[in-house]
């Protein structure tokens, strides 16, 4: 007989399924009166597994035959992914009452790709990399339609299946191809083939799984499903989209590049530079067009992506530790600005032009200010966290002597400041609309401890640039 | 023996593979798929592979093909609507396609198992023994060494249950539906009224 | 003590400037007012009692910056030569505060006025005991801002406005070529601090430089850049056109700034460089030509302006000419003394005219004054003083100090030296006619006022345009309709008797030390003579008629100005008929001012404007800024034409991104 297979790396994923599994019982039986309860019972089962991630204090440990692995980064990426899970999770249950979309399913899906995005990041095997991604996957195109009553929120729920199928396929072809030519599917046993030179598969297979990531970040040119699902899915689900599942699928992306290819680090950093290249620079232009807040952030979180794999371009300890800091920092902008759009309602109705915006100031001045400090932060001006979030990733790569990298990367970040003001200049000196409803008290906790964090971070950067960096040295 | 069955069984998957794509007719689509099913799970039996032979019979073609042939017959596809835009792309298409497939045969062309791989593909793998069927054998690595992707792999198909409840699924008023609880409660009392009924005068 | 001396003035600056409002104008007055008042007070007192060995102290306050080699310190450099400039400055303004507390009772923004007077002499003060020339040009920087300020003080009027900006940028033309200087200065010596060049002058004397093209002695090049400086602020020939429009300022302005203290900041300049300068003959030369022409040309305009400030501007121009001469030919210690000394007297004409336009309820055009003696009795004496000091009457303070120059100018050997005595001995002339023209048109005569009311008419003819809204800020004038001038508030008064002791008793008290026997013990060191310069012996051994003639110019001047304007009051006009071009031309300013209109003026508003229109406007926006932005608005219209929202093109936008990725992996990458 093989051995009891090792589970203690991964207990906190084994509570968070055994919670979800009794959460879908109690669901099947109760039917939506449980949907209160399962709500609360949702976000206390993501937090108590947000602190026994945290008490596992980063410790390096390899469960399931080398499959899963729990380390710093996978500690530090996770904390961060729950946060961002439990922020949206608390955000999204009043907007939904409000437009009908009462569905106790709704938190079980979250909790389902929470548990798929922890696979994610601890996947250590290109076939518990590609389980934990569809997990992930299928529960979010299930969420993006689950307004499903709305032909837009169909349609995008739609459009990301067909699309994210399509990559999938691809991530699996490159996969089987690697599997074909290294006989192995275990990162370190790649890292060991391909020591000495990587045979044209294996290149070739990497490229194909690359491209299938780089669909989940929503990277140029494999992110054209993202503007369109951010404006049809219900805001919610689109701050849910933009937050966790982007940092899981970074938290992977950098694993597989790191851990399984070192070797062969010229060939995928040219690709790296690449799509990094051309999400900064379609990010920034495309969202100059955009009157759809939605549409705009998603514009925006493409350019972001792009700046975040600056960092990665560079391949080092500091660069890795440049995506760190950069997602995080993003994680919390991006919740606060998703925060500031879903307080966006007026007359008891969702609105989400940018026009509906102007003069804020006067309306709601603390609002205005928390998007205005989100939109700062975004623009990457000093001393706001954005600012570091950028600085790092430009220095690591300019450390790594890519400087075109970063000079293209500052010119696009200029052009993007652009968009990102005009939203400023929109909400403090154009002529005010009509006045915004009271805003639901949870989203106001989460627009406004991201502000504070975001306003804040300069005066004690340290721990998370430490956290960082002690992340990143645990993959090298 | 065993070639010859291999090249007709191979021969047959690659043909009905290129009909699945290339019939005019959505439902003969179906039933070349359906063909291509079955010689995929001859080919396994050559391999030895029976448990998953049998497997593809069963669920493939029992199952999901035949639902797929329900759907396509139960849909007003207008396919030729469909190929007009395939027309129009069909130049460039075809020219990625080829791109694609010279890069392929580069690649595969290249193909050449390095003895280290060989080593780790050995190292790492054990022997096939010969005292287990096929069903045992798979079952003892899927519930022990895989244990991790198995159990992951049953979630994701709970995810794909629950999704397809969520978007699907609808209390439609109107409707009757069976109550079994209520039908087996029913007495003669309340299921039966005697009525006398008159001559020549009805009910 | 020095620290309290120099930044009693800022503290009152502050005080007034911040809370002003907050306060109210009295305390503010009485706050810069008292403050200044110490200052001057301890100012004298460190003037008496100084005794620093070796003549000289040094005071670090703090490193101001440091970069490279170049260290600046802020630092008080205290000396004979600081503590005469220091009672100059201090005394005259603490009277001129006591003063406008009189003169500017009816000012709603008083606060502002003191607060500016207070900054004012704060600069001023940093500048004179600057210990470096970049601590200097601070001082240099901040007098020429609160000169701005305060000329622009009544801003509501357009030449106000016009006249303080014509001050500040004909000063920057000055400032730009001081800011040269120190930077050769500081190429040549690698120091800006006093104490480090000096000693190293004499090493660096044929030291060259190249400069526009050509080589030049670096030494002279030095000095003729900071002279430069010296001649935008002490409104020398060619830099001097916006002190007569500085006038637009409250007289007390003009008093303080425009004739005892910022104006003479020139020449404090050149006799702090003296040992610098000293070791340039060529760049000494250009300072006597330049001084001599100034005190010449100003003389001649004075003679036919009828505005009371205007006359008296530009006898202050004239005598800085004096001083600059005195500096020219080495004797730097005559050039102070008529500073100290014109101080005195040329403060208590402009402080006097302030008290006969404040009695005329702001008139300043003599032609309508007259007779003034009778209702002004006490103003008419002070004038009278001021006006026997500044033509140099004997034993005035005038006297002793411009008698010195006009003796050092003809016994100089300098190149220009007797140009110069020609010059400066008909102007000495030209002084005393146009001194005393003023005194006679406005306190003698028939009174020409009463039939008129005073100043809301038409203006003659010959009024230059540019001054023709000089009356309009009579905002404030609106005490009654009392015809008749009355005499000033004591407030006024007062500062006007202690500044005739000085106008009379300055330069026989002092002048043995300025530039007699106790020399030396005075100066201690703190000019520098170059050791074959004798000029002061040479002085007192000049031929009895040199010695004679300013005494002579001045009786003749006043004769030609008793007999013109008391025995026959027709004859100027006749004159002026008769020789139409010489008066235009004198009237007029020599034309300077629509020369330099023609000149620079223009030109630099048409190349403004072109640069504005097309340099900035279609190439720069063009390329620039629109330029860019246009075609980001392009760029960003084609990639959301992009987004066309079909799956099926997004599937293809996938699929080529990965052919792509893999060909070039496949053949163009690093593999």
């Amino acid at each position: 007989m093989l051995p009891f297979p090792v589970l203690a790396p991964a207990l906190p994923e084994i509570i968070l399924v055994v919670g979800a599994l009794c959460l879908v019982l109690l669901g099947a039986i109760q039917g939506d009166g449980a949907r209160r309860a399962i709500q609360t019972l949702s976000v206390g089962l993501l937090i108590v597994v947000l602190g026994l991630v945290h008490l596992s204090g980063g410790k390096q440990g390899v469960g399931f035959e080398g499959a899963f692995i729990a380390d710093g980064f996978a500690q530090l990426m996770k904390v961060f992914t729950l946060i961002a899970s439990i922020a949206t999770l608390l955000m999204s249950f009043q907007w939904l009452e409000r437009e009908r979309v009462e569905r106790y399913e709704y938190s079980l899906l979250v909790l389902l790709a929470t548990l798929g995005m922890m696979m994610m990041i601890s996947a250590n095997d290109l076939i518990a990399l590609y389980i934990g991604l569809e997990l992930q996957s299928l529960a979010l195109y299930v969420v993006a339609a689950i307004h499903r009553d709305n032909s837009k929120a169909t349609e995008a729920g739609l459009k990301y299946f067909v699309l994210g199928a399509l990559s999938s396929g691809m991530l699996l072809y490159g996969a089987s191809l690697i599997y074909g030519f290294a006989g192995t599917t275990s990162f370190s046993g790649i890292a060991a083939v391909v020591k000495g030179g990587a045979p044209l598969g294996v290149v070739i297979g990497l490229v194909f799984l690359l491209a299938g990531m780089a669909f989940k970040i929503s990277a140029v040119p494999f992110h054209m499903w993202t503007p369109d699902v951010y404006e049809g899915a219900p805001t919610p689900v689109a701050a849910f989209f933009s937050a966790g599942p982007k940092m899981a699928a970074m938290a992977m992306f950098v694993r597989v590049v790191i851990t399984a290819f070192p070797a062969i680090a010229p060939q995928w950093q040219q690709i790296v530079i690449f799509i990094s290249i051309a999400s900064m620079a379609l990010g920034a232009f495309a969202a100059i067009g955009q009157t759809n807040i939605k549409r705009l952030l998603a514009y925006s979180s493409i350019a972001n992506m792009g700046y975040a794999l600056v960092g990665l371009a560079a391949g080092t300890p500091e660069g890795v530790q440049g995506v760190i800091t950069y997602m995080a920092i993003y994680l919390v902008t991006t919740l606060g600005s998703f925060g500031c759009v879903l307080l966006m309602r007026r007359d008891g109705q969702a609105v989400e032009t940018i026009g509906d915006l102007a003069g804020l100031s006067r309306t709601r001045p603390w609002l205005a200010f928390s998007l205005a400090a989100m939109m700062f932060s975004l623009a990457g001006i000093p001393p706001l966290a954005g600012f570091w979030a950028k600085f790092y990733v430009f220095g690591a790569a300019i450390n790594a002597k890519l400087f075109a990298l970063a000079i293209i990367g500052v010119v696009t970040s200029v052009v993007g400041a652009y968009y990102y003001l005009r939203i400023v200049k929109l909400m403090y000196f154009d002529e005010p609309k009509p006045a915004f409803d009271r805003g639901d008290a949870s989203v106001n906790g989460v627009v406004i401890v991201c502000t504070i964090f975001v306003a804040l971070l300069s005066i004690a950067p340290a721990a998370l640039f430490n956290a960082a960096a002690a992340a990143a040295r645990s993959l090298f | 023996m065993a070639a010859l069955f291999f090249y007709l069984f191979s021969a047959v998957l690659i043909a009905s593979a290129f009909m699945v794509v290339a019939s005019r007719n959505p439902v003969h689509s179906v039933l070349y798929l359906i063909l291509a099913f079955v010689n995929a799970a001859g080919l396994f039996v050559l391999l030895g592979a029976e448990f998953l032979a049998m497997i593809l019979v069963v669920v493939y073609v029992g199952a999901v093909a035949v639902l797929f042939l329900f759907v396509t017959m139960m849909l007003d596809v207008d396919f030729a609507e469909l190929r007009q835009g395939f027309q129009q792309y069909l130049p460039f298409g075809a020219l990625i396609a080829l791109v694609f497939a010279a890069e392929l045969i580069v690649v595969v062309g290249a193909w050449a198992i390095d003895p280290s791989v060989l080593k780790v593909v050995q190292g790492g793998s054990t022997a096939i023994p010969s005292d287990v069927s096929n069903t045992q054998a798979i079952g003892r690595l899927l519930y022990t060494k895989y244990i991790y992707f198995f159990q992951a792999a049953g979630l994701v198909l709970l995810v794909a249950m629950i999704g397809a409840i969520v978007l699907t699924l609808r209390e439609r008023s109107g409707v009757k539906r069976q109550n079994v609880a209520q039908q087996v409660a029913r007495t003669k009392a309340t299921a039966m009224e005697v009525k006398k009924a008159p001559f020549r005068a009805g009910v | 003590m020095y620290q309290a001396i120099v930044f009693l003035p800022l503290i009152g600056f502050l005080i007034a400037g911040l809370f002003g409002r907050l306060i109210g104008a009295r305390p503010s007055e009485i706050v810069t007012t008292s403050f200044l008042a110490v200052s001057a007070v301890l100012s004298w007192v460190a003037f008496f009692t100084f005794d620093a060995p070796g003549g000289m102290m040094r005071i670090q306050i703090a490193q101001w910056m440091q970069a490279g080699d170049l260290v600046v310190d802020w630092a008080f450099r205290i000396d004979r030569l600081t503590l005469v400039m220091l009672v100059v400055v201090n005394t005259v303004s603490a009277l001129v505060h006591v003063y406008s507390i009189g003169y500017m009772h009816e000012d709603p923004s008083r606060p502002r006025f003191f607060a500016y007077l207070s900054l004012f002499t704060f600069a001023m003060l940093t500048l004179v005991t600057s210990d470096n020339l970049v601590q200097m040009f601070f001082g240099w920087e901040g007098v020429g801002l609160a000169s701005y300020l305060l000329i622009g003080f009544w801003y509501e009027k357009k030449s106000a406005r016009d006249a303080a900006m014509k001050a500040f940028i004909v000063n920057r033309v000055g400032d730009f070529g001081f800011a040269l200087g120190i930077f050769l200065v500081f190429v040549l010596f690698g120091s800006v601090a006093f104490d480090a060049i000096f000693p190293r002058v004499g090493e660096l004397q044929q030291a060259t430089f190249r400069f526009i093209g050509f080589e030049w002695n670096a030494l002279t090049l030095a000095c003729l850049l900071l002279f430069m400086g010296a001649m935008g602020k002490s409104a020398q020939f060619l830099l001097h056109t916006w002190l007569p429009d500085a006038m637009e300022g409250p007289t007390p302005v003009s008093a303080l700034i425009h004739a005892a203290t910022m104006v003479t900041a020139g020449v404090f300049m050149v006799a702090r460089l003296s040992p610098i300068f000293e070791w340039s003959p060529t760049a000494l030369s250009v300072v006597v030509i330049i001084g001599a022409i100034t005190a010449f040309f100003a003389a001649t305009v004075g003679l036919v302006q009828n505005d009371i400030k205007r006359v008296i501007a530009y006898s202050t121009c004239s005598q800085l000419g004096y001083m600059f001469v005195a500096l020219g030919v080495g004797a730097y210690s005559a050039g102070i003394f008529h500073l100290f000394t014109h101080a005195f007297f040329k403060a208590l004409l402009f402080l006097g005219s302030g008290s006969v336009i404040h009695a005329m309820h702001h008139e300043q055009d003599m032609r309508k004054m007259g007779g003034l003696r009778k209702y002004i009795p006490f103003t008419a004496a002070m004038m009278t003083i001021g006006t026997l000091a500044l033509t140099g009457f004997p034993f005035t303070a005038g006297y002793f100090s411009k008698d010195a120059i006009i003796e050092t100018a003809f016994a100089s050997h300098r190149f220009g030296a007797a140009t110069a005595f020609v010059l400066l001995v008909v102007a000495a002339g030209m002084t005393s006619f146009y001194s005393w023209r003023l005194y006679f048109m406005t306190f003698e005569g028939a009174p020409r006022w009463a039939g008129g009311g005073h100043g809301h008419d038409h203006h003659h003819a010959d009024a230059h345009a540019v001054h023709g809204d000089e009356h309009a800020h009579h905002g404030h004038d609106d005490h009654g309709h009392d015809h008749k001038p009355h005499e000033s508030p004591q407030t006024m008064l007062i500062p006007l008797g202690l500044l005739a002791i000085g106008a009379l008793l300055a330069g026989f008290v002092f002048k043995d030390g300025f530039i007699g026997e106790r020399f030396d013990a005075f100066w201690a060191g703190a000019l520098y003579i170059a050791k074959d310069n004798h000029i002061l012996h040479e002085m007192h051994e000049v031929p009895g008629w040199v010695k004679l003639s300013p005494f002579v110019m001045m009786v003749a001047g006043f004769l030609v100005a008793y007999w013109f304007y008391m025995l026959r009051p027709e004859l100027p006009k006749r004159l002026a008929e008769s020789q139409p071009l010489l008066y235009r031309f004198l009237l007029n300013k020599w034309y300077f001012d629509e020369l330099y209109d023609v000149l620079f003026v223009r030109p630099a508003r048409w190349l403004g404007t072109f640069l504005w229109k097309k340099g900035d406007g279609a190439v720069i926006d063009g390329l620039g800024p629109d330029g860019v932005s246009a075609r980001v608005i392009d760029v960003t219209n084609r990639v959301v034409r992009l987004q066309t929202g079909y799956v099926y093109h997004y599937a293809f936008a996938m699929l080529l991104g990965v052919a792509a990725l893999v060909t070039w992996s496949m053949f163009g990458g690093a593999h």
